[in-house]
């Protein structure tokens, strides 16, 4: 019976070169695989994080008079509410975390040779889409916390040149954030950025399937056949665990730490102390605060963003740069430079808690 | 009785020419824009007593300049007469309306000539500030000065002369902070010494919820004496008025002790109202220890042990110590539930409206009525309950939280260690491929 219904329903869906796909798919056994499990992990939060939105959905008002009201409903009337919402806002620090760290591994492990410059740009791009998930989202419980560091990130997107103007006005949806910003910030959030996440991870699981998983230089230098293991169900159950953990992770987090919901938003009242954006943002803004006001005769802000800019572009284009094989000079080069990136990026993220400015 | 002497406080000595003829008729006249127009002449009063070497002659000259009077365009001629644009001696002329220094006992007179003439004052304020005679005269100074005692304050006394600033100015010696400074320089054991008027007030108001309130916080709206007493018609409240002049600000408690049977009781011993149990110039900020049983409360002060009264006065401070412990109960629960980071928005809202209630009995005392300090208290009780019952409920709800993500935990720990065995099991079965 269920022999016949597997059969009737491969019939129907065609799903014979998926099957023959998974059968046949095999991931590459070294001292580097348990980086290959990031990835599976960030899609796996990227799942609960659209589950437990789309049962916040149900609850939440977007208008600045009943957003803040709504979410204390959820937190203390609904069922359960405290808890969706707690892994919704727990699952999508995890999921930042855990694309940089892929990001990260990827780079060092230079994965993103070719033939998968392709994969490494959607990469970049979700992780993109990530962030501005994270600062759309953080606006939604219009609390005073989250209003004026919506305020402060609209403002340095302002300084941007040129742009700048038009895109904070664009962001805003008028030149101070109000009721009319929430509404944006929410269907941001939960429809055109699900959209483009949705088309584009898609994609970049089709590539990464297309291409099959990377074999560090290092491991390829070594000579020896590099040992493969079954993706399913080995590598799968694999990821299994790994989901698992981090699932009891944000139960835990969740149990321990339920999100706070802070005060209403006030426009009218001063800000509050200790305005910082979400941890991902920190290292950014920890940069700005620490530059001086002018540098060169410009504006010191100014030139961070510039600055900032200029670096993430070189990332970005990293794997057109390299060398092609990842050995020899440019390619330790390119390695140092990663390892430096992640070392500035803690350092600064270290400090924007610990109190650290100029 | 007319009387002819000075104020107590107002704006004095804002002469004009109009305050010359107002002289030698009984009563003002207004003075005509022109003359009330700040277009100073040269002024042969103030360049020849600027010159004189005795102080009396030439020291209304020194602080002349920041007077109010002076800043609006009147010169020593408002008030003394004489002829400013005349150089010489004869300026001074009796026969050109020279008068001199007043009388003290004129000085009140002289300064409603001005002050008391809204047609004429409205030239320099839209809005100005009217003296009244009439008020002044009820005032006890102005009785005191009637009688021939001189030795009473009068307009000068308060506001000054020859430098009067107005009201407004911090320096000004009736700037709500220093007006009880002001009343001190006369209300004090020396200058009393002879009189039957309490001289205690000042130090005792210094250190009163008031005092303090004006001099330390700074609250320009914090009562002076002139808030209670009066100025320019200051008496000393009677016993039927200090519910009256308490009410002025406390108004609700004022008004449910007028309708209270306790004030009849107080008016026939004679006792005086709010002051029986709050005292007058050194009112402290009411505590709860007022309500303290025994002697040791303002209750059993009269209240006889085991009288109605004193049984009702304490069930009724049982239960508002009850209210306020469940109160401290409820802020206790919730700040626990707040460090546990649950959360606790509705439970603070019914915190804050218990502590309102707290408010609402305090003023329900003053009613002195059993039913409807009860009622108040209910209130309260009931609202406090409910804080306490959400700071309850949050505290349940982390403690089930916890559980649950024990049970959690161990159902994903059991899950997680069934796949690694799946995992061993395929690892033993099939090596993996080259």
């Amino acid at each position: 019976m269920k022999f016949a219904f597997r059969t009737w329903l491969a019939e129907r869906l065609s799903l014979e070169p998926l099957l023959h796909l998974a059968q046949k798919k095999e991931v590459p056994v070294h001292r580097h695989t348990f980086w290959y499990y990031w990835g599976g992990m960030t899609l796996f939060l990227f799942g609960v994080q659209v589950a437990t939105g789309i049962l916040l959905l149900l609850y939440y008002r977007a208008s600045a008079d009943e957003a803040y009201e709504s979410v204390r409903f959820i937190m203390t009337q609904v069922e359960f509410g405290w808890l969706i919402r707690s892994i919704h806002s727990w699952s999508a620090n995890l999921m930042i975390g855990a694309a940089m760290i892929h990001m990260f591994s990827v780079f060092l492990l230079k994965a993103y040779r070719a033939p998968r410059e392709v994969t490494w740009l959607t990469g970049i791009a979700l992780l993109g889409l990530s962030f501005t998930f994270g600062f759309s989202g953080y606006l939604l419980p219009w609390n005073q916390l989250a209003f004026f560091a919506t305020k402060v990130g609209a403002d340095i997107t302002g300084d941007l040149p040129l742009v700048g103007g038009f895109l904070r006005k664009f962001l805003l949806g008028g030149d101070q954030i109000t009721g009319g910003t929430l509404t944006r910030f929410f269907g941001i959030h939960v429809a055109i950025l699900p959209a483009l996440a949705t088309a584009l991870v898609g994609l970049h699981v089709y590539l990464v399937q297309a291409h099959g998983m990377s074999v560090p230089p290092s491991v390829e230098s070594g000579g020896a056949p590099v040992r493969r293991m079954k993706f399913v169900p080995n590598f799968v159950l694999r990821d299994a665990i790994g989901w698992l953990a981090a699932l009891g992770m944000l139960a835990l987090l969740a149990a321990l730490f339920p999100w706070e919901l802070g005060v209403k938003a006030d426009p009218y009242a001063p800000a509050p102390p200790g305005i910082r954006p979400e941890w991902y943002f920190g290292w950014m803004f920890q940069t700005l605060r620490m530059l001086p006001s002018r540098i060169l005769g410009i504006e010191g802000e100014l030139v961070g963003i510039l600055a900032i800019g200029a670096g993430a572009t070189v990332w970005v284009i990293a794997p057109f740069l390299d060398d092609r094989q990842g050995r020899g000079a440019r390619a330790r080069f390119w390695t140092v430079a990663g390892v430096f990136a992640i070392v500035y990026i803690v350092a600064f993220t270290l400090m924007v808690y610990m109190g650290g400015h100029r | 009785m007319r009387c002819h002497v000075a104020a107590v406080l107002g704006l004095a000595l804002l002469a004009t020419p109009a305050a010359s003829r107002a002289q030698e008729a009984a009563t003002p006249v207004p003075a005509s824009s022109a003359e009330a127009s700040p277009k100073r002449v040269r002024d042969s009063c103030l360049d020849c007593h600027r010159r004189l070497e005795d102080p009396r002659l030439s020291g209304p000259t020194k602080k002349f300049d920041v007077d109010i009077h002076f800043v609006r365009g009147l010169g020593c001629s408002g008030c003394h007469g004489g002829n400013p644009a005349d150089p010489e001696m004869t300026a001074m002329d009796p026969d050109k309306g020279f008068r001199g220094k007043p009388e003290r006992a004129q000085i009140a007179e002289l300064c409603a000539s001005c002050h008391a003439n809204a047609a004429y004052m409205k030239h320099y304020n839209p809005r100005p500030y009217i003296f009244s005679m009439d008020e002044f005269r009820t005032s006890v100074h102005c009785k005191k000065i009637s009688e021939g005692d001189l030795k009473v304050a009068t307009c000068t006394n308060c506001h000054g002369v020859h430098g009067i600033l107005p009201p407004r100015d911090p320096a000004s010696p009736v700037y709500p902070k220093n007006v009880a400074a002001t009343c001190s320089h006369c209300h004090n054991a020396e200058y009393m010494k002879g009189r039957t008027v309490p001289t205690n007030q000042y130090s005792l108001w210094v250190g009163s919820v008031h005092g303090k309130a004006l001099l330390e916080k700074g609250d320009l709206s914090a009562p002076a004496c002139n808030d209670c007493h009066g100025n320019h018609g200051a008496v000393p409240p009677k016993v039927r008025d200090v519910t009256l002049v308490c009410g002025t600000c406390h108004g609700r408690e004022a008004e449910l002790f007028e309708n209270s049977p306790v004030k009849k009781a107080m008016e026939d011993q004679g006792k005086r109202a709010c002051v029986t149990c709050h005292g007058n110039h050194g009112v402290q900020h009411p505590t709860d220890d007022m309500l303290l049983s025994g002697r040791l409360g303002v209750c059993g002060q009269c209240h006889k042990p085991g009288s109605p009264g004193e049984r009702a006065s304490e069930t009724i401070i049982a239960r508002f110590r009850g209210l306020l412990g469940r109160i401290s109960d409820g802020d206790s629960l919730l700040a626990l539930a707040e460090r546990r980071g649950m959360e606790t928005g509705v439970g603070r809202a019914a915190w804050r409206e218990a502590q309102d209630h707290v408010i609402n009995v305090r003023a329900a005392i003053h009613s002195f009525d059993f039913a409807q300090i009860s009622t108040v208290l209910a209130d309260g009780e009931k609202t406090a309950d409910a804080g306490l019952g959400h700071a309850r409920t949050a505290l349940r709800d982390w403690r089930t939280r916890r559980v649950g993500m024990a049970l959690s935990l161990g159902v994903i720990l059991v899950l997680i260690g069934l796949l690694a065995l799946r995992v061993r099991r395929l690892d033993a079965g099939a090596s993996p491929s080259a």
